[in-house]
């Protein structure tokens, strides 16, 4: 796409559009009427544009009318775990040719002897070494051999490589000899894909950076395509606007650089999630939140703590075990293995154990009649009457629940229980293991859970955002608008964003301001660049300045926000008291007397983009019954028996409503349980605001 | 099965405390990592927390090591016997480096923190972690406990909330980097508070009855998982020996391992008598590490993934094992490097029971940490500089229907990161000139050993090397007619010439000058299963991707290969026609 801002956009649309793994998600928001509007359809993996087509169709929403297309995917992340990416060469120092292969030697599964480690993307055959040596200090130890760097190109192009990633040691220190061997490359494999570690990582670990540029070397060519695929799709469709994929940091970037930099989207859907519920928090003037997303595989959270999304510097995609780390500024998500498709069954002993197999959605749960005979999560939430057999996926499909019963039925006879203790044991199980997760998150960082609001959406996040919010000491939960197509929503409020990280190994009381200035100078001015090519005018940039710093001998660093002013005004006193802040916080101790490394310099461009300005909807006087749809028995442990419970509909819930629990709000995709004595008030923007335990705001 | 008491707690309440468990060690283990000073305890991960009942039993360990199986509960049990339970009260820490309690080497703090509820004593809180230094003497083979370093024996760290800081400063003058030993030191406290506080919640929210009956049925339901794996283990006594290189000072007198396992029913017996007496040079370790020795291998092969890791899992193994042992020394015998040698104990219980569970036995692995210390002045702030550059990770003996695996940390550890050379290089005058796999290293065998690996070292300054290295001499063996590994090994560059010939991997205090390096070898993993049985697909493929050379695959496997890296198959046929299968002994020995 040119960078050319005169091409002028008339369109009123702004488009998001996510595709997870079961479906495609629709928001859109029309600047005319201030409109939202959703969709959903399923996703066409072995088409993606046309499942996006779907959605549009669906919506009723016209690309032509569109002047932004915001888009996240799951393709990056599946085609990493499924392996279909490109044949990849990799082209590393000499003397480190399996360092990818290597790794970092542990073995966490430690009395396990069948354990096993990572498979990296590339074959030991296809990674080459290149003749140069840089030292910590950034110097040449020894040049570049440029002639073996053509002739290793030569080689590759008689193995029919796709796509060729690049990384040598210490070039976070000087990138000079990659960005050579990336141009030998170029000139030599014109139509090959080509990506260089210091593109992606600035950072020192060279396992973890040779894993992130291989990974983005395996992805990109898969991924560039789809999306070029898809400009093309757009194009035809008639859209003249600016086309920005989702980071994992939340941040969007445009479909150019999203092409090259194919690994940031990795997390895209999730993040963009956080993103939405930051939006939310924003809105209602909530600093301290916690997102959490339940789906049918997986429970998600992640942290907004004083209004920003924490993040985290990298993250391990596949299992702990046999994890490939990706090390990139993303928004940290923590994941636990529980969803509505988690497998309850009786361990070793009779113990309960829930998840972490899934029954999927083939055969999936015992309810959906297709053959699973083992009781999932779903099937005790239909047990217990929070789930309706009639009414789930508004009536779309129809649940069975004597499949349910069977099953249940066999796991408690073995337990000496009844199905409905056995059914009640699942979900409590389920909600302290996902409570653990949410915990684990935030006692991480030092943060105390319990004096969080938590934003709960995704499917099945809804069924059980009180009970684990009771896990957790929670007593604000919200439902938000729409929380089934909540990351497109999410979307909506991304802003253009651009992270860079340097890392810079200095004493900090004997550290060069002028340098550590001079460094920070030129990732903010990267970063005002890249903005600056975009098509869109953003209403304003933001940078904002971080340094991972630690004790002098300690190893481990923490990220710590600084105010630009510190580096100006040579203020070490008030970057090392900041620091020693923040390391009391996040660990309950710190070491003021002691000195401070610098160990990572970060900087964050952000440039700002106009969001939805969200309207509160009408009041119109009524009360919450006119939303009732009836009553039914639903289970409550503390009740100790079904309870007599109300069902609303939430799609006629309007502002000012107040439902006393216990009760059950369905909408499409998503059903909310109040428990006996929590109280939900529906807010001015159609939240459902859930004060547990009926706690006072 | 051992309370007499009526249990009343339901399955469903037993799960969730045992997440609840498993997530307060997760969370000790989170803050002491995060907290720690030195490498060893972040990337190393050399420590191990965990909750243990009033007896001093093990409820659960985050590892960490596995092989603090054992020591963990040891010194508690040690802490509890010293004062008496009477005496040991709310807001009390107690704490010992006592070798011979802890099983393993000085380095080893080990703080405890008693849990009350109610006034009343529930469990313990314990973390041990590895200081960087101790004291004592650097870069030579000690040969007692008294060149080791500073020991402390039980004592309170905390009485009553109240810091005892002439214990603090007795430590600090003792040991070499005190401003990094205080620091873990800290992280450590806040490790056994976490596990404190986050028991006490458990109990506060569940109930004392609930979450100690938890306990009881967990270790029961992890006693019936090792009873039933042990069950199905055929009936017999089998027994198998190896031998370490030398204890560093009598170079080249192998020291004996010999072990006997004897199985009937759901018991069984690790006798190990006749593993060699304790020695000169500093490859002891204490009796709970003997016991650990048996412990870990009798884990692996019955419920190696029962989590938490409690002492349910150990009801039925019954250890035999005189004092004096390499495995069970006693004062003064010197104990610094104490993690070598029970790393070969349990392989050659695993190579012991391989005829009676092939399927569930392992050929034998490298089993050393390969991890070199150097120390030397920093040119840069003119300071001493300590550092151990590893673990290098080696090779994993094959199973009877998988490969081994390649470059991976020994037994001894678990989940230990080898330190990033980017890092090393930033922090210490040196520069890593390779870092790779070793060809041919590994074990040939139906199914092939994993790689080992190897490491040069170059100085850019002046550094005094010190390695501990054993079996050089006694290579990972195959089983089941499975080929030897390659063993670990080292060399020294002086002026650009190798030096290889050296008598074992062990050397003490070597100057190494600038320009001057050592390489680090660690050795393959066994192969199982002869070679030549071998799909000469699989073997094509090891060729082309350069984990066995073209020489290897026709030697050993006897596959031939075209120009074209295919394989030969005419060729192939004749050669392995003309190589036999050895017998190997498949029988038990009674």
């Amino acid at each position: 796409m040119p960078d050319d801002l005169s091409a002028v956009k008339t369109g009123h649309l702004r488009i998001a559009v996510d595709i997870g793994g079961t479906f495609t998600d629709l928001a859109a928001f029309d600047e005319t009427t201030g409109r939202l509007l959703f969709g959903k359809a399923l996703s066409t993996h072995d088409d993606l544009p046309r499942g996006i087509q779907n959605t549009l169709d669906g919506a009723g929403v016209l690309c032509s009318e569109a002047n932004l297309f915001l888009h996240g995917s799951t393709i990056t992340i599946n085609t990493l775990l499924e392996r279909t990416g490109a044949r990849t060469a990799l082209l590393i120092t000499e003397g480190f040719r399996d360092i990818y292969e290597i790794g970092r030697v542990n073995r966490p599964d430690a009395y396990n002897l069948f354990f096993s480690k990572h498979t990296p993307l590339v074959e030991r055959a296809l990674r080459f070494e290149v003749e140069e040596r840089l030292l910590a200090d950034g110097t040449t130890y020894k040049q570049l051999n440029e002639e073996r760097v053509r002739a290793t190109a030569r080689t590759l192009k008689t193995l029919d490589i796709e796509s060729v990633a690049v990384l040598l040691l210490h070039s976070y220190r000087n990138s000079a000899h990659e960005m050579r061997v990336k141009q030998i490359l170029q000139e030599e494999l014109p139509s090959v894909f080509v990506t260089a570690s210091h593109e992606l990582s600035q950072e020192y670990r060279e396992f973890e950076r040779v894993s992130t540029v291989a990974a983005n070397a395996y992805v990109g060519p898969r991924v560039s395509e789809y999306l070029g695929n898809l400009e093309t799709h757009l194009e035809n469709k008639g859209f003249k606007g600016s086309f920005y994929a989702v980071q994992s940091t939340g941040g969007l970037f445009p479909v150019a650089h999203a092409r090259r930099e194919c690994v940031r989207m990795l997390e895209s859907g999730p993040a963009a999630g956080v993103i939405g519920a930051q939006a939310v928090a924003r809105q209602l003037g909530l600093p301290d939140v916690i997102a959490f997303d339940m789906g049918g595989t997986t429970a998600k959270a992640g942290v907004i703590e004083n209004g920003k999304p924490l993040t985290s510097s990298s993250a391990l995609i596949g299992g702990y075990e046999k994890a490939l780390p990706i090390q990139i500024p993303m928004i940290d998500i923590f994941e636990v293995g529980t969803g509505g498709g988690s497998i309850a069954r009786v361990g070793k002993g009779k113990s309960l154990r829930v998840g972490p197999h899934s029954a999927g959605s083939m055969p999936g749960p015992a309810c959906y009649g297709r053959g699973g005979a083992e009781p999932t999560v779903t099937d005790a939430n239909l047990l217990l009457g929070r789930l309706d057999a009639d009414h789930f996926l508004g009536g779309q499909m129809k649940l069975d629940p004597d499949a349910t019963q069977a099953a249940m039925k066999a796991v408690a006879a073995e337990l000496g229980l009844d199905a409905i203790e056995t059914a009640d044991g699942i979900l409590r199980i389920a909600a302290t293991a996902m409570s653990y997760a949410v915990k684990a998150v935030t006692t991480e960082r030092g943060l105390d859970a319990g004096k969080f609001t938590m934003i709960v959406y995704g499917g099945a996040g809804p069924l059980h955002a009180s009970a684990i919010a009771r896990e957790i000491g929670i007593r604000k939960v919200l439902i938000p608008y729409a929380p089934g197509y909540f990351s497109a929503y999410g979307m909506l409020f991304g802003d253009l964003r651009y992270d860079y990280v340097r890392s810079c190994f200095r004493k900090l009381g004997e550290a060069s301001f002028d340098e550590l200035e001079a460094i920070y100078a030129e990732m903010e001015a990267e970063g005002r660049a890249q903005i600056a090519t975009s098509r869109v005018n953003p209403n304003d940039i933001v940078v904002s300045h971080a340094a991972d710093m630690r004790y002098v001998g300690q190893e481990h660093a923490v990220t710590v926000d600084l105010d630009g002013d510190f580096f100006k005004q040579h203020d070490r006193a008030a970057i090392k008291a900041e620091f020693d802040r923040v390391h009391d916080v996040r660990y309950g101790t710190h070491a003021p007397s002691e000195p401070a490394d610098l160990v990572s310099l970060r900087v964050t461009v952000t440039g700002i983009m106009r969001k939805p300005p969200m309207a509160p909807l009408p009041k119109d006087g009524s009360e919450a019954s006119v939303a009732l749809r009836g009553e039914k028995p639903v289970y409550f442990r503390d009740a100790g028996r079904y309870v007599p419970t109300k069902v609303y509909l939430r799609d006629r819930l309007r502002p000012g409503h107040r439902i006393q629990g216990p009760a059950l709000v369905e909408e499409h995709a998503s059903t909310t349980v109040v428990a006996p004595g929590d109280i939900v008030d529906v807010d001015d923007f159609g939240n459902l605001l859930i004060a547990i335990g009926g706690a006072s705001k | 099965m051992s309370t007499a008491t009526p249990r009343t707690v339901d399955p469903v309440t037993v799960e969730i405390i045992r997440n609840g468990l498993l997530a307060v060690t997760e969370e000790m283990k989170t803050n002491l990592m995060r907290t720690a000073y030195n490498l060893i305890i972040y990337e190393a991960l050399d420590f191990t927390v965990g909750l243990f009942t009033t007896r001093g039993d093990t409820v659960s360990i985050g590892l960490g090591l596995p092989m603090f199986i054992r020591g963990m509960s040891e010194t508690v049990k040690a802490k509890i016997k010293h004062y008496g339970l009477e005496n040991i009260h709310p807001g009390d820490i107690l704490v010992t480096n006592d070798a011979y309690i802890t099983g393993s080497h000085l380095n080893h703090f080990t703080f405890t923190q008693p849990i009350f509820h109610d006034g009343e004593l529930v469990a313990f809180a314990c973390c041990m972690a590895h200081w960087l230094d101790v004291g004592g003497t650097l870069g030579t083979v000690t040969t007692d406990i008294y060149s080791e370093g500073i020991q402390i024996p039980i004592v309170k760290y905390r009485r009553a909330g109240v810091v005892n800081q002439e214990l603090v400063d007795i430590i600090a003058i003792n040991v070499r980097m005190p401003e990094r030993a205080m620091g873990d030191l800290r992280a450590q406290i806040t490790a056994v508070t976490t596990g404190e506080r986050r028991f006490g919640e458990l109990v506060r929210r569940y109930g004392k009855e609930a979450v100690l009956q938890s306990i009881d049925i967990m270790m029961d339901q992890s006693e019936a998982v090792a009873r039933e794996n042990t069950l199905n283990i055929p009936d017999g006594v089998y027994e198998a020996e190896s031998f370490m290189d030398d204890d560093g000072i009598d170079v080249g007198a192998r020291i004996p391992i010999k072990v006997r396992v004897e199985k009937r029913g759901e018991e069984m017996t690790i006798d190990l008598s006749d593993v060699a007496s304790q020695v000169r040079g500093f490859y002891n370790s204490g009796w709970t590490t003997g016991i650990a020795c048996a412990q870990v291998a009798f884990k692996c092969l019955t419920t190696p993934t029962e989590y938490p890791v409690n002492d349910g899992s150990f009801r039925n193994l019954k250890v035999v094992m005189p004092m004096g042992k390499v495995i069970s020394a006693e004062r003064p015998f010197p104990m610094r490097v104490w993690m070598t040698f029970p790393m070969t104990v349990i392989d050659t219980i695993f190579k012991a029971l391989a005829p009676a569970i092939p399927n569930r036995s392992i050929a034998g692995h490298h089993a050393d940490l390969v991890f070199p210390y150097i120390h030397g002045i920093s040119p840069a702030d003119g300071k001493l500089f300590i550092v151990g550059i590893g673990p290098l990770g080696g090779g994993w003996g094959a199973k009877s229907g998988e490969d081994g695996v390649s470059a991976t940390v020994c037994i001894n550890d678990g989940d230990t990161h080898n330190s990033p050379t980017e890092q090393l290089e930033s922090k210490y005058p040196v520069m890593v000139e390779r870092y790779a796999l070793r060809q041919d290293s590994a074990g040939a065998g139906r199914q092939r050993g994993g790689l080992g690996a190897e490491m040069v070292v170059q100085a850019l300054s002046p550094f005094t090397l010190t390695t501990r290295i054993d079996r050089m001499h006694c290579k990972p063996w195959g089983l089941a007619g499975g080929h030897d590994a390659m063993g670990n090994s080292i060399g020294i560059r002086t002026n650009g010439e190798w030096t290889e010939d050296l008598p074992n991997a062990k050397v003490f205090g070597v100057r190494v000058k600038r320009g001057d390096a050592y390489v680090m070898r660690s050795g393959g993993g066994g192969g199982f299963g002869p070679p030549i049985e071998r799909d000469p697909a699989l073997v094509a493929s090891d060729v082309k991707q350069g984990y066995i050379s073209a020489e290897k695959a026709r030697g050993a496997y006897g596959v031939a290969l075209n120009e074209n890296g295919a394989v030969d198959v005419a060729t192939t046929q004749a050669l392995r026609a003309a190589m036999t299968v050895p017998a190997f002994n498949a029988e038990p020995v009674q």
